[in-house]
Order: C-alpha cells, then sequence, then structure tokens
C-alpha cells in the first residue's frame, strides 16, 4: 500500500517579530515602577504580555517543552532581578527576548555537554522516500503516523547536529522571520556572523535529509 | 559553465541575497544549480514553522513568585538619587585616600591580593568583574570559543579575525586584573589569552583544532568564563 507523499506546507508567520522594538506602553512602565517599588505581583503583567513570545522563542532553540519551560522560568527570574538595571529608554519585549535567547543557548550548549542527558530516541536508520519527505496528515491511520514521527525524528536528529548559535539563529531568521540585524543583535555578534550561522545551519540541514531525498544534488 | 556557491543559493533562497536578479538569471539557466536551488527551497520547506505547544502561564506564573524575593523601595532611583550618590563617592574617595596617606607615612605598603578560590574547579569562582567592557569581552570570549568548540574542521576568516581582535583587547584586561589584584580573574583571562593566540596562530588543518578544542575542555576555561561572567550584576545590560 503506497501512502501519498505530504510535503511540509510553509505556515504563515501568525505572530509579530519577537524582537520588534515596539515601545512600552503606560500599563508596563507602571508595572516596572511598582516592581521596582516592592510590588512583586505587579510582575505578572509583563509576564502576561510577554509569556507566549519568551516561550515561543524558547521553545525554537531548545526544540522541546519542558526545556523551553525552563528557560521561560529563569528567563523571567533573570529579568525580574535584573530590572532595577532595565533601562526604559528600550523596549521590555525586546529586551526579554534577547536574555531568552541567550538563556536557551546557554541551556542548550548545557545539555550538549552533559553526556547523561538523554535526548529523545533517534531512529536508527532514516527511511528513504520518493525525492521527498512523507509526513502525516491529520486524518492519516498508522502507517501514516509511523511515517509522521519518522520524519519528526529526522528532523530532531537534523537540527540537533546544529550548534546552539546555528539553531538559533537559523530558528529565529527562518521561522520567526526576525531581521538578521536584530539576531546579530540579541546574539551580540556581526551581522555577517549571523548570516553565516544561517547559512551554515541551512548547509548541514540540506545534507541531513540527503538520505531521505535521493542524495545531494 | 560557472556554477554559483551553495551559500550564495541559500542566501537566495532565504531572500537574504543582493544579487537576487543575477541568481535568477543563472537559474534559469544553469541545471545543476536549479536543482541545488530547488533542494534548498524543499529543505527549508521542511524545517519550516511548526506550531509551538502552548505553555501553561498560571502554573509558571505560580511557581515563578515563590521565586520571587522583593525589591525594596529602596532600590536606587537613578535620578533622584544621583546627587546623594555623588556626595557619597566623593566622601568615599576623601577617605581613601586618607587611608593611603597614612599607610604610606607608617612603613612599606605591600598589595594583598585576593586568594585564588576557583581555578579549574578548586572552589567556587568568587570574584566579578567589576567592569561592564570585562564583562562584555568575556561574553564574546564565551561565544567565540562556544562557536570554535562546535566547528568541524579549520577556522574561517572571521573567526580568526575575531580571536585576533579578542586577543588585542585580552593583554590589556589581563593587565587590568594584575593591577587590581585580582588573581582569579587574571589567571581565568590569562588561559584565554594562550587558547586565543593558538587560535589566532592555527594553521589551517582539521587536526590543530581538535588539539586546540581538547585543551580547551581540558582546562574547563569555558566553564570558568561563564562562571566569571554570570557573576557579574551588569553583564545583562550588554544583552539590553
Amino acid at each position: 500500500m503506497s501512502i501519498p507523499p505530504i510535503i511540509f506546507s510553509r505556515e504563515p508567520n501568525q505572530w509579530a517579530n519577537p524582537l520588534s522594538n515596539r515601545r512600552m506602553d503606560r500599563a508596563e512602565t507602571e508595572a516596572i515602577r511598582e516592581v521596582l517599588g516592592g510590588n512583586r505581583d505587579a510582575y505578572r503583567v509583563l509576564m502576561d504580555r510577554h509569556f507566549s513570545s519568551v516561550a515561543r522563542v524558547a521553545f525554537r532553540i531548545t526544540g522541546n517543552e519542558e526545556d523551553a519551560e525552563e528557560v521561560a522560568q529563569e528567563t523571567f527570574l533573570r529579568a525580574y532581578n535584573k530590572l532595577p538595571s532595565f533601562r526604559e529608554d528600550s523596549a521590555f519585549s525586546t529586551w526579554i527576548v534577547r536574555i531568552t535567547m541567550n538563556t536557551a543557548i546557554n541551556l542548550v550548549e548545557r545539555r550538549n555537554r552533559d553526556l547523561s542527558y538523554r535526548a529523545p530516541r533517534i531512529a536508527d536508520e532514516p527511511s528513504a522516500a520518493e525525492g521527498t519527505v512523507r509526513v502525516a496528515d491529520g486524518q492519516a491511520g498508522p502507517e501514516g503516523e509511523l511515517l509522521g514521527r519518522e520524519a519528526a525524528s529526522l528532523r530532531e536528529t537534523a537540527m540537533a547536529a546544529l550548534t546552539p548559535m546555528e539553531r538559533a539563529a537559523f530558528t529565529m531568521r527562518h521561522m520567526e522571520e526576525v531581521p538578521m540585524s536584530e539576531i546579530a543583535g540579541a546574539l551580540n555578534i556581526t551581522v555577517n556572523s549571523a548570516k553565516q550561522a544561517v547559512f551554515r545551519a541551512v548547509s548541514k540541514l540540506r545534507r541531513s535529509l540527503a538520505p531521505v531525498a535521493g542524495g545531494l544534488r | 559553465m560557472k556554477h554559483l556557491p551553495e551559500e550564495d543559493l541559500i542566501a537566495y533562497q532565504l531572500h537574504e541575497s543582493s544579487n537576487e536578479t543575477a541568481i535568477r538569471r543563472h537559474l534559469e539557466e544553469c541545471v545543476d544549480c536549479a536543482a541545488v536551488s530547488e533542494s534548498i527551497a524543499e529543505t527549508l520547506r521542511v524545517f519550516s514553522a511548526e506550531p509551538v505547544p502552548k505553555l501553561d502561564l498560571e502554573r509558571n506564573w505560580q511557581r515563578l513568585r515563590g521565586n520571587l524575593s522583593v525589591l525594596g523601595a529602596d532600590q536606587p532611583k537613578r535620578f533622584g538619587l544621583r546627587w546623594k550618590l555623588i556626595w557619597s563617592a566623593i566622601g568615599l574617595a576623601m577617605a581613601a585616600l586618607l587611608v593611603v596617606v597614612f599607610i604610606a607615612s607608617h612603613g612599606s605598603f605591600t598589595m594583598k591580593t585576593r586568594p585564588n578560590l576557583a581555578i579549574n574547579g578548586h572552589g567556587p569562582l568568587t570574584t566579578e568583574p567589576r567592569d561592564p567592557a570585562i564583562a562584555d569581552h568575556l561574553d564574546s570570549a564565551e561565544r567565540l570559543l562556544t562557536e570554535v568548540n562546535n566547528t568541524q574542521g579549520p577556522l574561517d576568516e572571521i573567526t580568526r579575525e575575531q580571536a585576533h581582535h579578542l586577543l588585542l583587547k585580552n593583554a590589556i584586561y589581563v593587565h587590568a586584573a594584575r593591577e587590581s589584584g585580582d588573581v582569579a580573574q587574571a589567571a581565568v583571562l590569562e588561559n584565554l589569552g594562550r587558547v586565543l593566540t593558538t587560535l589566532d596562530n592555527e594553521p589551517e588543518t582539521p587536526h590543530s583544532t581538535w588539539r586546540l578544542r581538547l585543551e580547551m575542555n581540558t582546562s574547563g576555561l569555558l566553564l570558568d568564563i561563564r562562571i566569571l561572567r554570570q557573576n557579574d550584576d551588569r553583564n545583562q545590560g550588554a544583552a539590553q
């Protein structure tokens, strides 16, 4: 029984650029003043507004929900403790997403160093298909689900082979559509280095698909 | 026909190319480059954005709240207390000057150094970079070393330039750390200097990169830099 190949479709990015330098409104400014005045519950206002973008960036870079949650927690804690030094002439959203990216990169590096860390199981051999990667759709049967899991595993393996910097730069540029200059600023590197990191990532990912895409051309 | 490098085709597919028209024209004529370009496009489709799981805000807030200390009302209000701080600083400087004069006039002066508590795992690293410029320097060094640590094969030109630039700055910071008697910080920076020197002069062979990587791993340099950097309260200012 053959299953028609289903190609990943590119989803339109339904969120705004997480690093967009939008100005803080009065509620955020007021919340920061209150926190600095001793009212820690006022921090909830900032968390309400920025938790989803922090979690999204954290998930893109770490690749799993548990680590994304850990990064989100650490990010908000670090931002809270650094709040007295926060300059209000920049946007809180930009500031906290930058902290998120750095925290997530650090976590991925720690995970890579920790040999005892149990990564998700990786399929022994990728499956070959006819020039495309097959994935399961919503109504797929058991065989389709198996293919879907295999494709997800293949993608996880390929992403895991990227350095944390490459992964962060690639996911921010390609999945979140953040401009290179902003990625470079967040990662504290030059625009050229950010571009090189993204290009290296794409090149590595392309090679990782070679076994299922019928070899590199 | 001369083929385009993969990097140019990736830039084209990501709409980062400054030469998009010329590349498009080339792809219309060159079957090989068109195939590579399509393969890159397919890769980007496969790794396109997937839905992100929604994390529980309420649970995360409750978990976080327990870890939040109360930032007291005595936090410096940067503008209102500026003059108070300036006068305090002047008072402290005068007091320090009097102490120096007193010591100088009562016998020989020997510089006390802070104990070296934390070189490569012999204890917690308690010394902190007080200068934000050093914190930035450590941050850049950490990124560079992390990148090198994860790089396969010989180093590219940009990495070498970064290493060279950091090496020049590092010498100044080593000197400053020694001058201030901060032995632990000076030791970490000296160790960093040795690795940067190797990076700066490394011949273009994959073998030497492996040797360098091994050296970095065994010396625990990255770990020392991270601890030193993360101790710095002002470090996050660089991320703003």
